[in-house]
């Protein structure tokens, strides 16, 4: 059965698109919800982690013993507790939970405690010792690429070049990707823009820091309690790094404040459950913001160069540009993400986009929503906003002129299917928003941004109760209301009320592997996964059915709830309810259970545009943002609240990310605001209300036409906040974020000029 | 947090006392600063003599155009205060920007200024409305009340009672908050009084200081205008992650000026 031609886009709904209440809406707000650090044990051990002052160190020698002789500690582990992982995928895991030749960043962990207090593990911290032999350091993207700059891993070679290097560098590897003749291109351009961008580390900001519960006995079978975006991951990486079967390691997801791709790694999880194991006693560690702040991973910094050339009756002839991402102590910055969303929206015949994967001493990025795309997109739709006004054009009328549709060959390769890109643009021209009236040292950006959306690796299980109400087990961890979506849509295809579905994030040890909540992927798989369990629930009650009718199973069909018969030849039997069905179950061939698991695969790119009026204050430079409304293609939106709230969440982190947002590093290498109240994130108070428009253009990869939704709304902000400062304060900024003195050294600059 | 002997006093008398018998005694009032310190293990003091449940150490009385606000007086009532509103809206106004509304209603005045953070509001509203700070002991002109960054004039086991501010003719204030703690990156107070114009900046160098061209140019002409030409030397400001010495030497004119504006 392929899911492509089962598309039932056309279908009327009963309860999908409406708004029930989230199911741990009164958890969460009575303060019964448990998260990462709820969890305690009796016996429990609390773990600490000593970090690097360092930026760049070789470790000579650490010695534990003073340490180890204070009473309460019970454990204490370093690099030589860790053996270094077979799998490549495990190396610099292995290497970034715990140091182990060098040190590579401020932060980086290279012991770790468990006492039975708090307070004794601390002071056991201060009682290691450990010698460094302090090594030049470099946190910048561009310093890092230079000959002679301080190398972080001897004998990494740059991949992915035309002659193989011969000499050690910080670049991991180039990537490219595009086609046509991008010379020809810009020869047939009438007019060429080339312009280079900067722009800061940000943090995914979330509320609730790491935290954990490990608890591993003699016998090698280990429970871990998490809070993370991958409770399967985070098993099959801590097996990996202990040397466990990955069936003894039973891990649960606990409730998440908040993830944004951050969470879809692992840092204290693996020393817990090392701990544990040395003193075979449960060992809790959560980390502090400090920590939060210098030892997870925010997103890359970047320096970007694009060149656009287009005719004079605005058409792109040809579309360039080289993006150099730092990502961290370690390879796997998302630029190549970033080169291939680059040039997504736009339907172009000669493009090319190079992308730079480079290390610094910073700590490994993680991904942070739509990895590397709303970087690129601030460069690029910069650049277009810029040609747009160069040709005298409307900034919509030249991006619709020029947009990618159905049946395009992206810049990346992929030839689009059905997409809404148009029609989010379309909608923005005409939309209230466009129309009004600025005022004085106001100014109006819009922007376009595209994300590819993940599907990947589902399993569900549904079990129908004795009572007839429905148990729902999911393996993908809820961040952004999915335990909704998933009964919205179990209890639509099964045709019951929606609290008659209960749905849990179930652990490890109940169902398949699942793929970590991330790429706006869950909705979309794990929505299709339960919408198939839930046929497959109803095809085995249909049999029962039949089997009390004394009829074939293909001659009962399922109806808004009920077994009926399928025709007139069927027989005349009373319809069997849902509840019934389960009330008999043990007599018509034992308990009744739904499963599906898949690979999934299709689902369906996604677009956004977005309009925001922001005002300068020419005298101070400072930015406030006075309207913001965000267009964005759902496919069909199953929950309309969470959808919002996704599209409002992605605006609210670029608004941040663009104006105020900024990992600042010392001369020292070290962080310089690990903390809320020098690294500001937008609060209420910061912001206007951000309007939605949701379109629904559906996708064929889903049954009810699903597209995910969570990233997309973050890759235009950048662009749009910068296009529209830019337009007020009558300068070009090309510096993310742009904090009052940046925007105002950009005008007196300007000024002068 | 080492630690500590906790004292609550029941009148000023007793915390005095127990100031007085204590190793290393501190005065609690709203512990928005102390708190933290202790947190972070950077006080380790033997007692902490909590003084923030002292009525007669709040409220807020007009008499005869002076405002007098007790020290123990939280900013937001002071901010919601229609009297104060009346007699000096520009002091309302300011301690109404203070942080945020947690902020505002456990925070002190007295707390604030004995504290002195170069980046605090309170001690612009002390030196530009030309205050009298009220102890234990005896008054303290606003302008001798800070000494320096966290410094005080205040000497051993005086304890800050009340503040009176003499009312204006006319006084506003204008800061540029940090986004995060909305502490001021540079705050100013512009004020006419009967005893001639004061400018007090805050926020911008190692405590609250006056501006003595722009007070003299306000005193000939009270206009924007007459402050915008004047810059003050970056030399001695503060420069930190997120102002350089320049930017800030550059804000005290820009609020300056608008401070004036808004005094009208």
């Amino acid at each position: 059965m392929s899911l492509q031609t089962e598309t039932e886009t056309k279908r009327s709904f009963n309860q999908i698109g409406t708004r029930p209440v989230r199911p741990d809406g009164i958890d969460k707000v009575t303060g019964r919800a448990r998260f990462g650090a709820d969890m305690e044990m009796p016996g429990m051990l609390h773990g600490l982690v000593l970090r690097s002052p360092h930026p760049h160190a070789k470790v000579k020698s650490i010695d534990i013993s003073r340490a180890a002789k204070l009473a309460g500690v019970k454990a204490i582990v370093t690099r030589d507790d860790f053996k270094m992982p077979k799998d490549k995928d495990l190396v610099d895991i292995c290497a970034n939970i715990m140091a182990r030749d060098k040190v590579l960043y401020d932060g980086h962990a290279v012991a770790a405690v468990a006492a039975t207090t708090k307070a004794i593990a601390r002071e056991a911290l201060k009682r290691i010792k450990v010698e460094y032999e302090i090594l030049p350091h470099v946190t910048d993207v561009d310093e890092a690429m230079k000959p002679g700059a301080p190398i972080l891993h001897k004998g990494m070679r740059t991949g992915g070049m035309d002659t193989k290097p011969r000499k050690d560098s910080n670049v991991v590897k180039r990537y490219k990707f595009g086609h046509g003749d991008v010379e020809k291109g810009f020869k047939q351009a009438d007019i060429v823009i080339e312009r280079s961008f900067k722009t800061a580390a940000t943090h995914q900001g979330y509320i609730e820091p790491h935290a954990c519960l490990a608890s591993i006995g003699p016998d090698g079978q280990g429970d871990l309690w998490v809070c993370t975006q991958g409770h399967y991951m985070v098993r099959n990486v801590c097996a990996g790094l202990l040397g466990l079967d990955v069936s003894q390691l039973r891990v649960t997801a606990s409730e998440i404040g908040g993830g944004f791709g951050g969470k879809t790694t692992v840092f204290i999880e693996p020393l817990a459950l090392a701990l544990s194991r040395k003193a075979n006693r449960p060992v809790k560690m959560v980390m502090s913001r400090d920590e939060v702040f210098r030892a997870t991973g925010p997103t890359s910094s970047t320096s970007m160069d694009v060149k656009i050339g287009a005719t004079k009756d605005g058409r792109i002839t040809a579309a360039h540009a080289e993006l150099r991402f730092q990502g961290g102590a370690f390879a796997g910055s998302p630029v190549s993400m970033g080169a291939m969303t680059a040039f997504a929206c736009y339907d172009l015949k000669n493009v090319q986009s190079i992308g730079y994967d480079v290390v610094t001493n910073r700590p490994k990025q993680a991904a942070y929503r739509a990895p590397g795309a709303p970087m690129a997109a601030f460069a690029v739709e910069s650049v277009i906003d810029e040609l747009a006004s160069k040709l005298g054009m409307d900034g919509l009328e030249f991006r619709i002129l020029n947009a990618a549709g159905e049946g395009t060959k992206s810049s990346y390769g992929p030839t689009f299917g059905p997409i809404g890109l148009k029609t989010t643009l379309e909608k923005a021209k005409s939309h209230a928003h466009n129309k009004a009236k600025l005022g004085k040292n106001q100014g109006r950006g819009i922007a376009c941004g595209f994300w590819f959306n993940f599907a990947g690796n589902t399993c569900v299980s549904l079990n129908l109760q004795l009572d007839g109400t429905i148990a729902l087990s999911v393996g993908t961890p809820d961040i952004g209301g999915s335990r909704a979506s998933m009964s919205l849509m179990a209890a639509e295809e099964l045709g019951v009320p929606y609290d008659k579905v209960r749905t849990i994030v179930a652990d490890t040890a109940s169902l398949g592997y699942n793929d970590v909540t991330d790429g706006s992927r869950t909705t979309f798989a794990a929505g299709l996964a339960t919408i198939e369990a839930a046929r497959d629930a109803i095809g085995k009650m249909c049999g029962r059915a039949a089997k009390v009718w004394g009829i074939p199973a293909d001659a009962v069909k399922w109806e808004n709830g009920y077994a009926k018969p399928a025709g007139p030849n069927a027989g005349a039997f009373k319809p069997m309810s849902m509840a019934e069905i389960a009330a008999i179950a043990h007599k018509t061939g034992g308990p009744i259970a739904g499963h599906y698991e898949i690979n999934a695969d299709g689902a369906g790119v996604s677009f956004a545009t977005h309009i925001v009026d922001s005002e300068v204050d020419p005298e101070t430079g400072r930015v406030t943002i006075l309207r913001y409304t965000v267009l964005q293609d759902a496919g069909k939106a199953i929950h309309p609240d969470y959808v919002e709230g996704q599209y409002q969440g992605g605006a609210v982190q670029g608004i941040g990310w663009a104006i105020n947002e900024e990992y600042i590093y010392g001369e020292d290498g070290r962080l310089q605001n690990a903390g809320f109240l020098d690294y500001r994130i937008p609060v209420a108070s910061d912001l206007p209300m951000i309007d939605t428009v949701i379109l629904e253009i559906p996708n064929p990869g889903h049954p009810y036409g699903v597209r995910g939704v969570g990233e997309t709304s973050i890759v235009p902000p950048l662009a749009a906040i910068a296009n529209s400062v830019s337009n007020a304060a009558g300068v070009r900024l090309t510096e993310l974020p742009m904090s009052p003195p940046k925007v105002l050294k950009a005008i007196g600059e300007h000024n002068r000029a | 947090m080492y630690a500590f002997e906790y004292v609550r006093a029941k009148s000023v008398d007793e915390a005095l006392k127990a100031l007085a018998g204590a190793d290393d005694g501190v005065l609690l009032a709203g512990g928005h600063t102390l708190i933290p310190t202790l947190k972070q293990r950077l006080a380790n003091p033997s007692h902490v003599i909590d003084i923030g449940g002292l009525k007669e150490l709040k409220g807020i009385s007009v008499k005869g155009g002076t405002v007098s606000v007790g020290a123990g007086t939280p900013h937001g009532q002071v901010a919601n205060s229609a009297e104060v509103k009346k007699a000096i809206p520009a002091l309302a106004d300011l301690a109404g920007h203070i942080g945020d509304p947690q902020v505002r209603n456990r925070g002190t005045i007295g707390g604030s200024i004995a504290n002195n953070d170069p980046a605090a509001d309170y001690p612009a509203a002390v030196v530009g409305l030309g205050a009298t700070v009220h102890t234990n002991k005896r008054e303290i002109a606003g302008d001798d009340f800070f000494t320096g960054m966290f410094e005080t004039a205040l000497g051993e086991g005086e304890i800050v009672t009340k503040v009176t501010f003499p009312q204006p003719k006319k006084a506003a204030y204008m800061k540029f908050p940090n986004p995060a703690s909305r502490y001021a990156i540079v705050g100013v107070m512009v004020a006419d009084t009967a005893d001639g114009v004061r400018v007090a900046v805050t926020g911008a160098g190692p405590g609250v200081f006056r501006v003595p061209e722009m007070e003299a140019a306000l005193a000939k002409n009270w206009s924007p205008d007459a402050v915008a030409g004047i810059a003050v030397s970056a030399d001695d400001l503060n420069a930190d992650i997120h102002a350089s010495a320049e930017y800030r030497a550059h804000l005290i004119t820009v609020m300056a000026k608008r401070a004036v504006a808004k005094a009208g």
